[in-house]
């Protein structure tokens, strides 16, 4: 009863915190499902983006310019991934690997040390109204009104001449090129799309908590995955706009997953483990499955 | 046979290209290759396997650069141009009915993609515009009651009906040539019927300039007006249309003293 009360208390926080989260959760699904470029740079995208909107918050910028010039190097991160992959034919999951790694020292960099607070300094939420930080219900609204507002602006540009040639690409890369889409420029394009929402969640989430720091990405990643697969199995893939709603409704329902099995008494640091392992599961779950066909019929 | 001052819709200039050079696997697969397409020529292409046909026809879309030799639509030379910046020139289906259209998306967003094939893409809704109906319209005539399911995944087709789907979007945004490699070759002899009646549709009423390479002696006989032989990277036969109109497959069997795939040896 006890542990119910606990987590039942925690369902507006954790919303919250699954709405913001839910933008990386999106911007690993483009790469993956629109794209078929796997890209997992958002481990280093998320802080890179934190790391931007605080330095320049810091230095005086406008919290407008601040989050515009995140999302700006989180473009130019993803695009930065797409050519590693494309130029030098690299996977594009070790191409990403490399820009995680490279945007580490960057974001140390950006930040001049590995935390920095931005208090007493203006954010976008302040600069919104004072009042959102102070009251959980605008915050859900907030939080909630960009993420849908981020899905139904994505399901536009799928839709118009451009996004098809996205969509195009990731569904026949022979075919897109013959049909005069530029693979590269749009590789890059696509990648820099996903990678500057993974920036605006870290931007956003830094004003919010009020403080950067180089590690906040860590575990991103395997969060925004086990998001995505949930997602899928809620709203199914069968149109579009289905498959772009379906991170973000992963997301909510993940994050307050996890926050029940806290409450149930998981150890905080086993949570990576059992989120992992799930992940683990539902991609090899055709395979497991498979061998137990086939190991019948040996 | 052409008119000597218009300018060949394609022209292909002493093409050579060589798979692997300086390996043992070296392989030249264009050796020196010439070739020009007059406007509204339907040629089909015939010759053994390796005999470089498909390698021709990468050459001529950009697939695959050549080591040397130039590749002419109109006056205007293409030959260092990437894929996508010489599609607006070219339709292409493939042998593979996978490789022609996208198969996660629906067939009516198939053929907006093609629809653009060439020019820019902006922000306009794809299926705006009345596209739906006319993407419909399209397809009707084909009579594979595609029109009706236009929102059903490319995917989720049999290989005729992509096939014929592809060859709407290979002739969609008019090209100025159309390369159609064995693209009835994977499908069953009914199937194979069908879609050759519709490329000969759609050749027609586009008044297409087309390269068809086909291992089918029938079709290479009944089809087109040019019939083009190639062996060993280079165009050994060139018939036209009255030269072609005698031809019989025994004679052409005879001709040559082979089978289809021996065709050209002799
Ligand atoms: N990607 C490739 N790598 C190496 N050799 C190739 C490749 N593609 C074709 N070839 C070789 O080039 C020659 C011509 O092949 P191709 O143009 O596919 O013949 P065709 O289409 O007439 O059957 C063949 O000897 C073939 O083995
Ligand atoms: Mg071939």
């Amino acid at each position: 009863m006890d542990i119910l009360h606990l987590f039942w208390n925690l369902v507006p926080v954790t919303l919250v915190q699954g709405l913001t989260y839910a933008l990386i959760a999106l911007a690993i699904m483009i790469p993956f499902r629109i794209l078929s470029v796997p890209d997992l740079s958002s481990e280093g995208v998320f802080p890179l983006g934190a790391a931007v909107a605080a330095a320049l918050l810091s230095a005086g910028a406008h919290p407008l310019i601040a989050t515009a010039c995140a999302v700006a190097a989180g473009f130019l991160a993803g695009a930065t991934t797409a050519m590693i992959h494309l130029k030098f034919k690299v996977h594009s999951l070790l191409a990403g690997i490399l820009t995680v790694t490279m945007l580490w020292s960057i974001n140390l960099r950006i930040l001049g040390r590995p935390n920095a607070p931005i208090f007493g300094i203006e954010t976008l939420y302040d600069w919104i109204s004072p009042e959102i930080l102070r009251s959980l219900p605008l915050q859900i609204t907030v939080a909630a009104t960009l993420a849908v507002a981020l899905v139904l602006a994505l399901w536009w540009v799928l839709q118009t001449d451009m996004g098809l040639g996205l969509r195009g690409i990731g569904a026949n890369p022979q075919l897109a090129p013959a049909l005069g889409v530029n693979l590269v420029l749009y590789t890059a394009g696509g990648l820099g799309l996903a990678s500057g929402i993974s920036a605006l969640a870290g931007a956003l989430m830094a004003q919010s908590q009020g403080y950067a720091d180089v590690g906040m990405g860590v575990g991103m990643l395997v969060n925004g995955l086990a998001s995505v697969i949930i997602g899928e199995a809620i709203t199914g893939r069968r149109t579009l706009l289905r498959q772009i709603a379906a991170p973000v409704v992963g997301a909510v329902v993940y994050y307050q997953l996890a926050s029940l099995a806290l409450a149930l008494g998981l150890n905080p640091s086993d949570l990576k483990l059992v989120t992992g392992l799930f992940v683990l599961l539902t991609i090899g779950w055709p395979v497991l499955i498979g061998r137990k066909v086939s190991g019948a019929g040996l | 046979m052409s008119s000597t001052d218009a300018r060949p819709a394609l022209t292909l200039d002493a093409l050579r290209l060589t798979f692997h050079p300086g390996t043992p696997d070296e392989r030249v697969a264009l050796d020196g290759l010439n070739l020009r397409m007059n406007e509204g020529d339907f040629a089909v292409v015939i010759g053994s396997n390796g005999a470089g046909k498909s390698t021709m026809l990468n050459a001529i879309s950009g697939a695959l650069q050549p080591d040397s030799g130039r590749v002419l639509f109109g006056a205007q030379d293409v030959t260092d141009l990437p894929v996508h910046r010489r599609a607006g020139f070219i339709g292409r289906v493939f042998q593979d009915p996978m490789l022609g259209t996208a198969p996660a998306l629906s067939i009516e967003e198939n053929l907006a993609l093609a629809q653009r094939r060439g020019l820019r893409r902006g922000f306009r809704l794809a299926l705006g515009r009345g596209n739906r109906q006319r993407f419909a319209d399209l397809l009707a005539p084909f009579g594979l009651g595609l029109e009706t399911r236009m929102g059903v995944l490319a995917g989720k087709l049999s290989g005729g009906q992509r096939q014929v789907l592809a060859l709407l979007m290979a002739a969609m945004q008019k090209p100025r040539l159309l390369l159609l490699d064995e693209h009835t070759a994977a499908l069953d002899p009914g199937t194979a019927e069908l879609v050759m009646q519709a490329t000969r549709r759609i050749v027609d009423e586009g008044g297409l300039t087309t390269l068809m390479i086909t291992h089918n002696m029938q079709h290479a006989l009944d089809t087109g007006n040019r019939l083009l032989a190639l062996n060993a990277g280079q165009v050994r036969l060139d018939l036209d249309a009255q030269a072609k109109a005698g031809l019989t497959i025994e004679a052409l069997v005879q001709r040559f003293g082979a089978s289809d795939d021996q065709l050209l040896r002799a």
